[in-house]
């Protein structure tokens, strides 16, 4: 049995993990279009500003991919799939060579998306934030840069924008929408986010979709946005990601945003499996979406590994959830930014909202401090009636204990 | 089958026994009256809260398939798959909170002065010598044990039994009284 994994992030490490862990006698070959080992995207920007160390990046030590018996092709990207003859094509410097598989994994993941804007992609003083190697680029040219301008608010946008600030660049974040981290916040809390930012000096231009940027005779020359033109030497795009599906055209592989899986990690195609920010995949309600994010990559590597490996292993779903820190208040989020009830409670620097639904919470977020937020999280995901709450349930000293309704049941045995 | 720490609900008397033997634990001295002093001052890893007229010395459970050892992209929270305790090392970690946002215990905490997370680490100086973990030695009703599930599913079982042929285990009359004074969760 030969099992091929295209992708080397967690989604793809998790599921040779969990088909290791099972026990099955195959080959495991893991495709990276990268040259690295296994890292972790998620502290690029701490990297950026020098917290976080490379070294500390490398989620494995050095003998993993030996001991677990996973053939690594590193620096090869996966160009296109065969599902007929069971077979992916890869470049590897330059030369397509083709792999055979008898299960496959897609779990190649997500790029930036650019925005349609001229002098953006790919264009010299633009970057990104994506990859180490991204990371490793703005290093290489954050030295005697003094503005930069972040295009996007998302948390990547934001801790690039930290990152930077603490490079001690002046920079400037523009947003298309009217308000900071818009798939994260409502527009009351994105406030508190943006004043936060400000007080740090950075210049935060919202409804200013970015329209083009300008090349001067040293690289990026100024970002125009809305109605203003910014001046800077360095431009780092996060306007998002999106799956990057490219090498499965003509494959068959049923796709709409993401390749579309069920609860098992399993395409329409036969022994090919999709998993991590690729998917567009059932959320803890059932509905098909897409939730790139570090958990949302490992829980579905690990199901599609044990679907693999011929285990019965369910989905427990995608869960919209996310935590960034704005120099250094935590904040956090999970499902929706509103809905027909609102608890919400603060105190000191800290507040907190959830939005309920006929009694079911739908979402919340927290802003200074997170403590205990997972409990509502867990509250949403089981449908439990949250009706009773109200502010005061919303203190940090909140647990799963004080979801206790009934007395425990040795008391009502004995009467 | 691994040990780890156990609740009886029914006989947590609410005294805090155990915040001040966790806190006492992981402070750098270890005794009581030097680590009041101590700067940053120890913090509990247990924490005992209401629920209904019932107290709950609420802590990590050191879940089966744990959501914050899944969540953590730094790989500082990882699980001993010998003995299914988890830990996060404080070297790794970048205090992203994302283990706090999907705990669903509410059991992983920010602790502010080092920007890491904290969590119950099932004390492993203590048990390394054979002993209970702080909490349990310093429980006084027996409400905190450190066992296998087996046997506190045993104990559980046993409790049951005695409880529906009227031999109440629980607490003494007064703890009962005090319980039924506090007239239910406090809305």
């Amino acid at each position: 049995m030969e099992i091929v994994i295209v992708g080397n992030g967690p989604a793809g490490v998790a599921a040779a993990e969990a088909i290791r862990k099972s026990g099955l006698e195959c080959s495991v070959t893991v495709v990276s279009k990268e040259s690295e080992p296994f890292y972790s995207p998620c502290p690029l920007a701490e990297y950026v500003e020098g917290s976080v160390s490379r070294d500390s990046l490398f989620m494995r030590d050095g003998d993993f991919y030996r001991r677990s018996r996973i053939d690594l092709l590193a620096g090869c990207a996966a160009v296109s799939l065969d599902p007929s003859s069971r077979r992916i094509g890869v470049s590897r410097s330059g030369r397509i060579e083709h792999l055979s598989y008898d299960r496959l994994l897609v779990a190649s993941g997500a790029a930036t998306a650019f925005p349609p804007v001229s002098g953006l992609s790919g264009a010299p003083g633009v970057f990104t934030l994506k990859t180490l190697a991204d990371a490793d680029a703005i290093l290489e040219n954050v030295g005697g840069t003094e503005r930069a301008v972040v295009i996007g608010s998302g948390f990547i946008g934001l801790e690039a924008v930290q990152a930077l600030v603490r490079r001690g660049l002046k920079v400037t974040v523009v947003e298309a929408m009217g308000q900071v981290l818009p798939q994260m916040l409502d527009a009351d809390f994105a406030a508190r986010v943006q004043a936060r930012l400000e007080t740090f000096e950075v210049e935060v231009l919202l409804d200013s979709p970015v329209r083009r940027v300008t090349q001067g005779p040293n690289g990026v020359a100024s970002v125009v946005a809305g109605d203003r033109e910014i001046a800077c030497q360095m431009v780092v795009c996060a306007t998002g990601v999106r799956p990057d599906l490219s090498w499965l055209a003509g494959s068959g592989v049923a796709v709409d945003r993401g390749v579309i899986v069920n609860d098992r990690m399993e395409t329409n195609l036969p022994n090919v499996y999709a998993a991590g920010d690729v998917i567009q995949a059932p959320d803890w309600a059932g509905r098909l979406d897409l939730l790139p994010n570090w958990p949302n990559a490992v829980a579905s590597g690990r199901v599609a590994g044990a679907s693999m490996a011929g285990e019965s292993r369910k989905f427990t779903g995608l869960l919209p959830v996310n935590a960034v820190r704005i120099f250094g208040q935590p904040v956090s989020s999970f499902g929706v930014r509103g809905g027909e009830q609102v608890v919400a409670a603060g105190e000191g620097g800290a507040a907190r909202k959830l939005f309920l639904e006929g009694g079911q919470i739908v979402g919340g977020q927290f802003l200074g401090d997170v403590s205990g937020s997972g409990v509502f999280l867990e509250m949403m995901r089981k449908r439990v009636d949250a009706s009773f709450l109200d502010g005061t349930a919303l203190s940090g000293r909140w647990s799963v204990a004080a979801m206790l309704r009934e007395p425990p049941r040795v008391r009502s045995l004995a009467g | 089958m691994s040990e780890s720490i156990f609740t009886f609900v029914e006989r947590c008397v609410g005294c805090k026994s155990c915040e001040v033997a966790c806190a006492v634990e992981h402070s750098r001295s270890k005794v009581l009256a030097s680590a009041m002093r101590e700067t940053p001052r120890p913090r509990p890893r247990v924490r005992v809260q209401p629920a209904m007229n019932y107290t709950f010395p609420s802590r990590c459970v050191h879940c089966e398939d744990p959501a914050c050892v899944a969540a953590c992209p730094t790989g500082a929270m990882t699980e001993d798959l010998a003995t299914g305790t988890v830990r996060v090392n404080d070297d790794r970690c970048i205090g992203c909170w994302m283990c706090v946002t999907v705990c669903p215990f509410g059991a992983v905490t920010e602790n502010p002065e080092t920007g890491t997370a904290h969590k119950c680490d099932l004390c492993p100086e203590r048990t390394a010598r054979g002993e209970d973990p702080a909490c349990v030695a310093a429980c006084p009703t027996g409400a905190l044990i450190y066992s296998t599930a087996e046997r506190f599913a045993d104990e559980r079982r046993k409790i049951t039994a005695l409880s529906t042929v009227g031999v109440s285990t629980e607490a003494p009359g007064n703890v009962t009284l005090w319980r039924s004074l506090r007239g239910g969760y406090q809305r």
